[in-house]
Protein backbone atom coordinates (compact mmCIF):
# COMPACT_ATOMS: atom_id res chain seq x y z
CA UNK A 1 0.00 0.00 0.00
CA UNK A 2 1.30 3.29 -0.92
CA UNK A 3 2.12 5.41 2.00
CA UNK A 4 0.52 8.77 2.07
CA UNK A 5 2.97 11.41 2.92
CA UNK A 6 1.40 14.34 4.57
CA UNK A 7 3.51 17.34 4.20
CA UNK A 8 3.60 19.49 7.28
CA UNK A 9 1.65 22.66 6.81
CA UNK A 10 4.00 25.50 7.04
CA UNK A 11 2.36 28.59 8.28
CA UNK A 12 4.19 31.75 7.62
CA UNK A 13 3.18 34.10 10.29
CA UNK A 14 3.59 37.40 8.60
CA UNK A 15 3.66 40.16 11.12
CA UNK A 16 1.02 42.78 10.52
CA UNK A 17 2.71 46.01 9.58
CA UNK A 18 1.87 49.14 11.52
CA UNK A 19 1.86 52.73 10.40
CA UNK A 20 3.24 55.62 12.38
CA UNK A 21 1.09 58.58 11.41
CA UNK A 22 1.84 62.23 12.12
CA UNK A 23 -1.10 64.65 12.15
CA UNK A 24 -1.20 68.34 11.37
CA UNK A 25 -0.87 70.77 14.21
CA UNK A 26 -0.99 74.55 13.71
CA UNK A 27 1.51 75.20 16.50
CA UNK A 28 4.47 73.04 15.51
CA UNK A 29 6.73 74.86 13.09
CA UNK A 30 7.46 73.38 9.66
CA UNK A 31 11.19 73.63 10.24
CA UNK A 32 10.81 71.93 13.64
CA UNK A 33 8.76 69.04 12.21
CA UNK A 34 11.34 68.55 9.44
CA UNK A 35 14.14 68.52 12.00
CA UNK A 36 12.29 65.96 14.14
CA UNK A 37 11.79 63.59 11.18
CA UNK A 38 15.47 63.81 10.40
CA UNK A 39 16.44 63.08 14.00
CA UNK A 40 13.95 60.31 14.74
CA UNK A 41 14.04 58.40 11.44
CA UNK A 42 17.39 59.53 10.07
CA UNK A 43 15.65 60.81 6.94
CA UNK A 44 17.40 63.12 4.51
CA UNK A 45 16.28 66.74 4.66
CA UNK A 46 14.42 66.26 1.37
CA UNK A 47 12.49 63.19 2.54
CA UNK A 48 11.75 64.82 5.90
CA UNK A 49 10.42 67.91 4.13
CA UNK A 50 8.21 65.79 1.87
CA UNK A 51 6.57 64.20 4.91
CA UNK A 52 6.29 67.57 6.65
CA UNK A 53 4.55 69.07 3.61
CA UNK A 54 2.21 66.08 3.43
CA UNK A 55 1.29 66.65 7.07
CA UNK A 56 0.81 70.35 6.42
CA UNK A 57 -1.31 70.10 3.28
CA UNK A 58 -3.08 66.77 3.67
CA UNK A 59 -3.46 66.78 7.43
CA UNK A 60 -1.47 63.59 8.00
CA UNK A 61 1.44 61.58 6.74
CA UNK A 62 2.44 57.95 7.23
CA UNK A 63 6.01 58.56 8.25
CA UNK A 64 7.03 54.95 8.85
CA UNK A 65 5.60 51.45 8.39
CA UNK A 66 6.88 48.24 9.92
CA UNK A 67 6.95 46.00 12.96
CA UNK A 68 4.81 46.97 15.91
CA UNK A 69 7.58 47.17 18.48
CA UNK A 70 9.65 49.53 16.36
CA UNK A 71 6.57 51.58 15.54
CA UNK A 72 5.87 52.02 19.26
CA UNK A 73 9.45 53.13 19.79
CA UNK A 74 9.17 55.78 17.06
CA UNK A 75 5.81 56.87 18.40
CA UNK A 76 7.29 57.49 21.82
CA UNK A 77 10.11 59.53 20.26
CA UNK A 78 7.65 61.68 18.29
CA UNK A 79 5.55 62.33 21.40
CA UNK A 80 8.74 63.33 23.17
CA UNK A 81 9.07 66.06 20.53
CA UNK A 82 5.41 66.96 21.10
CA UNK A 83 4.20 65.98 17.64
CA UNK A 84 0.68 64.63 17.22
CA UNK A 85 1.42 61.04 16.26
CA UNK A 86 -0.61 57.85 16.30
CA UNK A 87 -0.22 54.16 15.59
CA UNK A 88 -2.52 52.39 13.17
CA UNK A 89 -2.67 49.05 11.42
CA UNK A 90 -1.40 49.25 7.84
CA UNK A 91 -4.00 48.28 5.26
CA UNK B 1 17.61 90.25 19.71
CA UNK B 2 20.14 88.43 17.58
CA UNK B 3 20.68 84.68 17.69
CA UNK B 4 23.71 83.06 16.11
CA UNK B 5 25.88 80.00 16.36
CA UNK B 6 29.35 80.46 17.83
CA UNK B 7 32.27 78.27 16.89
CA UNK B 8 32.65 76.87 20.39
CA UNK B 9 29.47 74.77 20.06
CA UNK B 10 27.20 77.31 21.57
CA UNK B 11 24.39 79.60 20.57
CA UNK B 12 24.60 83.27 21.43
CA UNK B 13 21.57 85.45 22.09
CA UNK B 14 22.60 89.10 22.09
CA UNK B 15 20.96 92.52 22.16
CA UNK B 16 18.17 91.12 24.32
CA UNK B 17 15.78 93.96 25.10
CA UNK B 18 14.23 94.07 28.61
CA UNK B 19 10.81 92.98 27.32
CA UNK B 20 12.44 90.07 25.48
CA UNK B 21 14.36 89.09 28.60
CA UNK B 22 11.13 89.12 30.55
CA UNK B 23 9.38 86.91 28.01
CA UNK B 24 12.32 84.53 27.97
CA UNK B 25 12.30 84.26 31.75
CA UNK B 26 8.61 83.42 31.63
CA UNK B 27 9.15 80.35 29.42
CA UNK B 28 9.62 77.75 32.20
CA UNK B 29 6.61 78.95 34.18
CA UNK B 30 4.41 79.10 31.08
CA UNK B 31 5.20 75.41 30.61
CA UNK B 32 3.26 74.49 33.71
CA UNK B 33 -0.20 73.42 32.48
CA UNK B 34 -1.52 74.38 35.92
CA UNK B 35 -4.23 71.74 35.85
CA UNK B 36 -5.67 72.99 32.55
CA UNK B 37 -7.15 69.89 30.95
CA UNK B 38 -6.79 71.22 27.37
CA UNK B 39 -3.09 71.90 27.88
CA UNK B 40 -2.59 68.48 29.51
CA UNK B 41 -4.42 66.80 26.65
CA UNK B 42 -2.19 68.52 24.09
CA UNK B 43 1.06 67.74 25.91
CA UNK B 44 0.03 64.12 26.34
CA UNK B 45 -1.96 63.41 23.20
CA UNK B 46 -3.42 59.97 22.56
CA UNK B 47 -1.09 57.63 20.62
CA UNK B 48 -3.88 55.46 19.14
CA UNK B 49 -7.65 55.18 18.80
CA UNK B 50 -9.80 53.66 21.53
CA UNK B 51 -9.72 50.18 19.96
CA UNK B 52 -6.15 49.83 21.25
CA UNK B 53 -7.29 49.58 24.85
CA UNK B 54 -4.36 47.62 26.27
CA UNK B 55 -1.81 49.71 24.42
CA UNK B 56 -3.38 52.94 25.68
CA UNK B 57 -3.41 51.61 29.22
CA UNK B 58 0.27 50.59 29.01
CA UNK B 59 1.11 53.97 27.47
CA UNK B 60 -0.52 55.81 30.35
CA UNK B 61 1.24 53.64 32.89
CA UNK B 62 4.77 53.53 31.44
CA UNK B 63 5.30 56.08 28.67
CA UNK B 64 3.40 59.07 30.00
CA UNK B 65 5.50 59.37 33.19
CA UNK B 66 8.64 59.19 31.04
CA UNK B 67 7.34 61.96 28.79
CA UNK B 68 6.45 64.06 31.83
CA UNK B 69 9.98 63.57 33.13
CA UNK B 70 11.46 64.48 29.73
CA UNK B 71 9.44 67.70 29.50
CA UNK B 72 10.30 68.68 33.06
CA UNK B 73 13.98 67.96 32.53
CA UNK B 74 14.02 70.15 29.39
CA UNK B 75 12.38 72.97 31.34
CA UNK B 76 14.93 72.69 34.12
CA UNK B 77 17.78 72.92 31.60
CA UNK B 78 16.29 76.11 30.15
CA UNK B 79 15.70 77.51 33.63
CA UNK B 80 19.35 76.91 34.52
CA UNK B 81 20.54 78.59 31.31
CA UNK B 82 18.26 81.56 31.90
CA UNK B 83 19.87 82.20 35.30
CA UNK B 84 22.97 83.22 33.32
CA UNK B 85 21.08 85.82 31.29
CA UNK B 86 22.91 89.06 31.90
CA UNK B 87 20.79 92.14 31.53
CA UNK B 88 21.88 95.11 33.54
CA UNK B 89 19.45 98.02 33.55
CA UNK B 90 19.87 100.17 30.46
CA UNK B 91 21.92 97.56 28.65
CA UNK B 92 20.75 94.86 26.26
CA UNK B 93 21.12 91.36 27.61
CA UNK B 94 23.25 88.45 26.46
CA UNK B 95 22.87 84.72 26.90
CA UNK B 96 25.04 81.80 25.83
CA UNK B 97 23.30 78.46 25.34
CA UNK B 98 25.43 75.35 24.77
CA UNK B 99 24.42 73.55 21.56
CA UNK B 100 23.94 70.44 23.71
CA UNK B 101 20.99 72.28 25.30
CA UNK B 102 19.46 73.13 21.93
CA UNK B 103 16.96 70.25 22.00
CA UNK B 104 15.87 71.20 25.52
CA UNK B 105 15.28 74.78 24.36
CA UNK B 106 13.28 73.72 21.31
CA UNK B 107 11.25 71.31 23.40
CA UNK B 108 10.55 73.86 26.12
CA UNK B 109 9.62 76.62 23.70
CA UNK B 110 7.30 74.14 22.02
CA UNK B 111 5.72 73.23 25.34
CA UNK B 112 5.17 76.92 26.07
CA UNK B 113 3.58 77.59 22.68
CA UNK B 114 1.37 74.50 22.78
CA UNK B 115 0.17 75.25 26.28
CA UNK B 116 -0.60 78.90 25.53
CA UNK B 117 -2.38 77.95 22.29
CA UNK B 118 -4.45 75.31 24.12
CA UNK B 119 -5.31 77.49 27.11
CA UNK B 120 -6.44 80.37 24.91
CA UNK B 121 -8.04 78.10 22.36
CA UNK B 122 -6.46 79.76 19.32
CA UNK B 123 -7.76 78.68 15.94
CA UNK B 124 -5.51 77.57 13.07
CA UNK B 125 -6.33 80.83 11.32
CA UNK B 126 -5.32 82.98 14.29
CA UNK B 127 -2.06 81.09 14.68
CA UNK B 128 -1.15 81.65 11.04
CA UNK B 129 -1.57 85.42 11.28
CA UNK B 130 1.68 87.28 11.76
CA UNK B 131 0.42 90.83 11.58
CA UNK B 132 0.34 93.38 14.38
CA UNK B 133 -2.85 92.97 16.40
CA UNK B 134 -5.73 95.43 16.00
CA UNK B 135 -6.15 95.73 19.74
CA UNK B 136 -4.03 94.82 22.73
CA UNK B 137 -6.28 92.46 24.60
CA UNK B 138 -4.70 89.76 26.74
CA UNK B 139 -5.48 87.30 23.97
CA UNK B 140 -3.65 89.43 21.37
CA UNK B 141 -0.63 89.73 23.62
CA UNK B 142 -0.53 85.97 24.19
CA UNK B 143 -0.56 85.48 20.42
CA UNK B 144 2.42 87.83 20.17
CA UNK B 145 4.13 85.81 22.91
CA UNK B 146 3.51 82.57 20.97
CA UNK B 147 4.93 84.12 17.81
CA UNK B 148 7.93 85.51 19.70
CA UNK B 149 8.75 82.02 20.99
CA UNK B 150 8.24 80.64 17.47
CA UNK B 151 10.76 83.13 16.07
CA UNK B 152 13.32 82.06 18.68
CA UNK B 153 12.69 78.41 17.83
CA UNK B 154 13.30 79.14 14.14
CA UNK B 155 16.57 80.90 14.88
CA UNK B 156 17.76 78.16 17.22
CA UNK B 157 17.01 75.55 14.53
CA UNK B 158 19.02 77.64 12.03
CA UNK B 159 21.85 77.98 14.52
CA UNK B 160 21.85 74.24 15.27
CA UNK B 161 21.95 73.51 11.56
CA UNK B 162 25.09 75.58 11.41
CA UNK B 163 23.63 78.51 9.55
CA UNK B 164 24.90 81.97 10.47
CA UNK B 165 27.99 80.50 12.08
CA UNK B 166 30.39 83.08 13.47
Amino acid sequence: MAETVVEPKVEVALETPWNVVVHNDPVNLMSYVTMVFQKVFGYSKQKAQQHMLEVHYKGRSIVWTGARERAEFYLQQLHGYLLLATLEKAE
Amino acid sequence: MLIRRLKENSIELTDIEPIEAELLRKVPSVCDPGGDSRAEARLFSSPADSSERQFLSDWDEYVRPELRHLFLSARQTVEEDLRKLSDRPGRPGRLIVPCAHGDAWLNTLNQARLILASKFDFTDEELSVHEPPQSFSRRDLVLLQINFYAAIQERIIDAMNGEDEE
